[in-house]
């Protein structure tokens, strides 16, 4: 078992005629993940029907070959449009977009395309590792933990407000606020939904992120105009497109970044329900915080750039780590995968290793080389899409929002989220006018349904001494404490720079 | 590929072959809907169906996902169709007619909906962590403390039949729900928050077949598991009758002739042995019934939820 497996996997897949749907399905994330408002999950929904007729082992190198490739595409747009392609994108564009604003496009888009294949390839090394235990790490996150993990990503809040924490607060007020409408998970009521059935499962996200991010970024730019690479008044045609070369040796050298945002995806990826952009957005708080210039972020930082692609892809390696436990989906990537093994006659539980070891090897070995041949052809033709940055945004901004607005209606096909997409994309450019911290709003807004869910069962569990539940698991104390930490550590540091101060 | 390409020829034939008959299906594809997403329970037995009821039924069977709002997302788009049978749903019983018995507003009315055939069936078990000291409902009931179980929410089947049935037997129990999905409700078992869960058979095999799981008492009849008491045999009759039903239905008043020809192609459909064999392997119970007889039971469905209407409440 193990590398055995993975060898065979290998050889499978490089031999056999799966190849062909590998690579359909790398070339379909890529686009996927580039349009804002489709992702992974939209490409895999939309290609079960399809999967139908395949073997299964070919129905696995297609689902990997876009769930490998969908986080590197959403990174182009992240990059070159402020625009995240796909949600876990998001943070990538605080240090991305400056550098393509600087001209260094090319740096940024090398730097993501070698972190996610390295993100890609350092998950599967854990995943690998973690097999043995698998089971034992499921078991230990339970509700408590969850609670607790939430609470941590709603504390690195105070990292993406970035100086100005009022706004923050309150963007982060109103996400939680979205966060508790529709029906209440524990009790079944309804809350805040106005009498509107489309409120019933709560503000839907893709919308929501598609209108925050690529509606609002399209209207600030149509109403700015020129191009997105506009350095004072400097003529940016004459600029040249350089530094992918430099972007991937960056990654290189930055390791102890890559490796941090890898382990930390991997990890993430591994709690059900978490996902990607909370992976992602960690990575990148984490590396802020533990940078000795916190400062040189948001300004077009690389290490701003390879820490949340790293752990963007790191983080499908640690999705599957429930799955080969239990056989139970660790993103909605992995639901939709064990979906398509149903729909084959197969019925994944905690046994799925022992009866379908063929098949979790070969999706495992196709995220993985589809993470590396996504940044490979992005690499090929990244000279070609840094030139977006230099046309008119008279040009780009109507075809993005024609394209994402069809994307979030394909999604479930509904107009009313056609709809939320448009107002939240106003909401989304008051926020930038008024200086409002977008992401702060949408974290809270993920976070929120977890959080107080996991609380009120820890409550009933614990038979309402939460506390005291919490300090009896290990996993869940240690949590306690990180999240104490992310709180004294920048009160600690500014204490011990006034003492230096004092004493020079 | 060969599969696709196997698949692409039969429903080639079949479309060249059915302008010959007159009338229904000839007027192209139909819609099923999915009123959850893919890659769930409905979905997967949507489209395990669909091909071999398009064999049959010569047309096109479109599986279509509209999922949201506990399910009636679906059912509501199905109700607003034309009744001509190029649209049908599949539906989730008694989750609708629980709702309904609440008086909870699910955007169209279940008895309107023209029933076509019952297709598969699930029975609920009760299961502990493989290593509970309980071993019996008996001592499941004598902790001393109101049981607490795992669920997904509220208003879902299972919780639904949780409440009912350690009222039928007599202990109190603390629900505690929120869990994403029916997996995790037994995972949560695993992980020893909960003392047991209430689940179908089928979802709760693969983790008493891997170990980490032991059921303590089905609630059929017979006994269907080995060593396993049935709560029939245990003294409470009434917990048999609680299920999982898979129907399909269509908009209000569809032509006869229309539904006759649907349920056969289903009925065809349940008795192939592709369907056969995917319901073995994994573990879904095929129950076929006809239109009339899937009208009967949804009657019976509301009436035997009407009586619990109090304890729900």
């Amino acid at each position: 078992m193990g590398f055995e497996a993975l060898l065979q996997a290998l050889a499978d897949i490089a031999g056999g005629g799966g190849i062909i749907y590998f690579l359909s399905g790398i070339v379909l994330g890529l686009c996927f993940g580039v349009i804002p408002g489709l992702g992974g999950t939209t490409a895999l929904a939309l290609l079960i029907p399809v999967t139908y007729g395949m073997v299964p082992l070919d129905a696995m190198y297609l689902a990997g070959g876009v769930m490998g490739s969908t986080a590197f595409g959403g990174s182009i747009s992240a990059i070159l449009l402020n625009t995240p392609g796909t949600a876990p994108n998001a943070a990538t564009t605080f240090d991305g977009y400056p550098l393509a604003r600087q001209g260094k496009a090319g740096l940024a888009i090398g730097a993501a395309a070698c972190a996610s294949s390295m993100g890609g390839v350092i998950g599967l090394l854990t995943l690998i590792l973690f097999i043995p235990i698998a089971k034992a790490i499921v078991l230990s996150f339970g509700p408590a933990e969850f609670f607790l993990l939430t609470i941590l990503g709603l504390t690195a809040i105070a990292v993406s407000v970035r100086g100005k924490m009022l706004r923050g607060l309150i963007a982060g007020a109103v996400g939680l606020t979205l966060a508790f409408v529709g029906s209440d998970m524990i009790l079944g009521d309804l809350r805040f939904t106005g009498g509107l059935n489309y409120l019933w499962d709560g503000v839907p996200l893709v919308p929501t992120l598609t209108g925050m991010f690529a509606i609002s970024q399209m209207i600030e730019l149509a109403l700015k105009g020129g191009s997105v690479a506009t350095v004072g008044d400097k003529d940016v045609a004459a600029m040249k497109i350089t530094g992918v070369g430099e972007g991937v040796l960056a990654v290189f050298r930055h390791w102890p970044v890559l490796l941090r945002g890898s382990v930390i995806g991997t990890l993430i990826g591994a709690i059900p329900g978490l996902g990607g952009t909370v992976a992602s957005f960690l990575a990148y708080s984490s590396t802020v915080q533990t940078d000795k210039h916190p400062e040189t972020y948001g300004k077009g930082n690389i290490r701003g750039v390879i820490a949340p692609e790293s752990a963007n892809n790191a983080k499908d390696g640690g999705s599957l780590i429930p799955t080969v436990a239990f056989g139970i989906p660790g993103s909605a990537e992995t639901a939709i995968f064990l979906g398509i093994l149903v729909l084959h006659g197969m019925d994944p539980g905690p046994m799925i290793l022992l009866q379908h070891e063929g098949e979790i090897y070969g999706l495992i070995v196709a995220i993985t080389l589809a993470s590396v041949g996504a940044s490979l052809l992005g690499l090929a033709i990244s000279r070609f899409l840094v030139l977006i940055t230099r046309i008119d945004v008279g040009i780009v901004a109507p075809v993005v929002i024609a394209v994402s607005l069809t994307g979030v209606y394909v999604l479930e096909g509904r107009m009313a989220d056609v709809l939320l997409t448009m107002i939240m994309g106003l909401v989304g450019y008051l926020m930038i006018r008024f200086d409002y911290p977008r992401l702060t709003l949408v974290i809270a807004l993920v976070l929120g349904e977890t959080a107080e869910r996991s609380f009120h069962q820890v409550q009933q569990i614990s038979d309402g001494h939460a506390l005291q539940f919490i300090l009896g698991r290990p996993v869940a104390t240690i949590l306690l404490l990180a999240t104490l930490m992310t709180f004294l550590l920048p009160v600690a540091r500014k204490l011990l720079e006034k003492r230096k101060v004092l004493r020079n | 590929m060969k599969h696709l390409l196997k698949l692409g020829v039969l429903t080639l034939a079949a479309l060249a072959a059915a302008p010959a008959q007159a009338g229904y299906p000839e007027k192209g594809p139909v819609t099923f809907v999915v009123p959850y997403g893919p890659g769930g329970g409905f979905d997967t037995i949507v489209r395990t169906f669909a091909p071999e009821v398009e064999k049959v039924l010569g047309a096109t069977i479109v599986p279509k996902n509209i999922p949201g709002a506990s399910g009636t997302r679906g059912g509501q788009s199905v109700a607003r169709a034309e009744a001509d049978g190029y649209t049908i749903g599949i539906y989730n019983v008694p989750g609708l007619n629980v709702a309904g018995t609440l008086g909870r507003d699910i955007g169209f009315n279940l008895d309107d909906v023209t029933w076509i055939a019952n297709l598969a069936e699930s029975k609920y078990a009760v299961a502990v962590a493989k290593d509970s000291p309980v071993t019996s409902l008996k001592d499941l009931c004598g902790l001393g403390r109101p049981i607490k179980l795992s669920d997904t929410g509220k208003d879902s089947t299972s919780s639904i039949a949780s409440v009912i049935a350690f009222n039928q037997i007599g202990c109190e129990i603390n629900n505690i729900t929120g869990y994403s999905g029916s997996n995790d409700t037994m995972i949560a078992v695993m992980r020893g928050e909960v003392d047991a869960t209430l689940k179908p058979i089928s979802s709760l095999a693969k983790y008493t077949d891997s170990g980490d799981l032991r059921l303590i008492a089905t609630l059929t009849e017979t006994s269907v598991v080995e060593g396993v008491p049935s709560t029939t045999e245990l003294g409470f009759p009434e917990l048999a009758k609680l299920g999982l039903n898979r129907v399909v239905g269509g908009p209000p008043n569809m032509p006869a002739d229309v539904v006759e020809t649907l349920s056969g192609a289903f009925k065809a459909a349940a008795e192939s042995s592709t369907i056969q064999e995917w319901g073995g392997s994994t573990g879904t119970v095929i129950k076929y019934l006809d239109a009339e007889q899937t009208d009967s039971m949804m009657t019976g469905v509301s009436d035997f939820y009407l009586q619990y209407k109090e304890l729900l409440e």
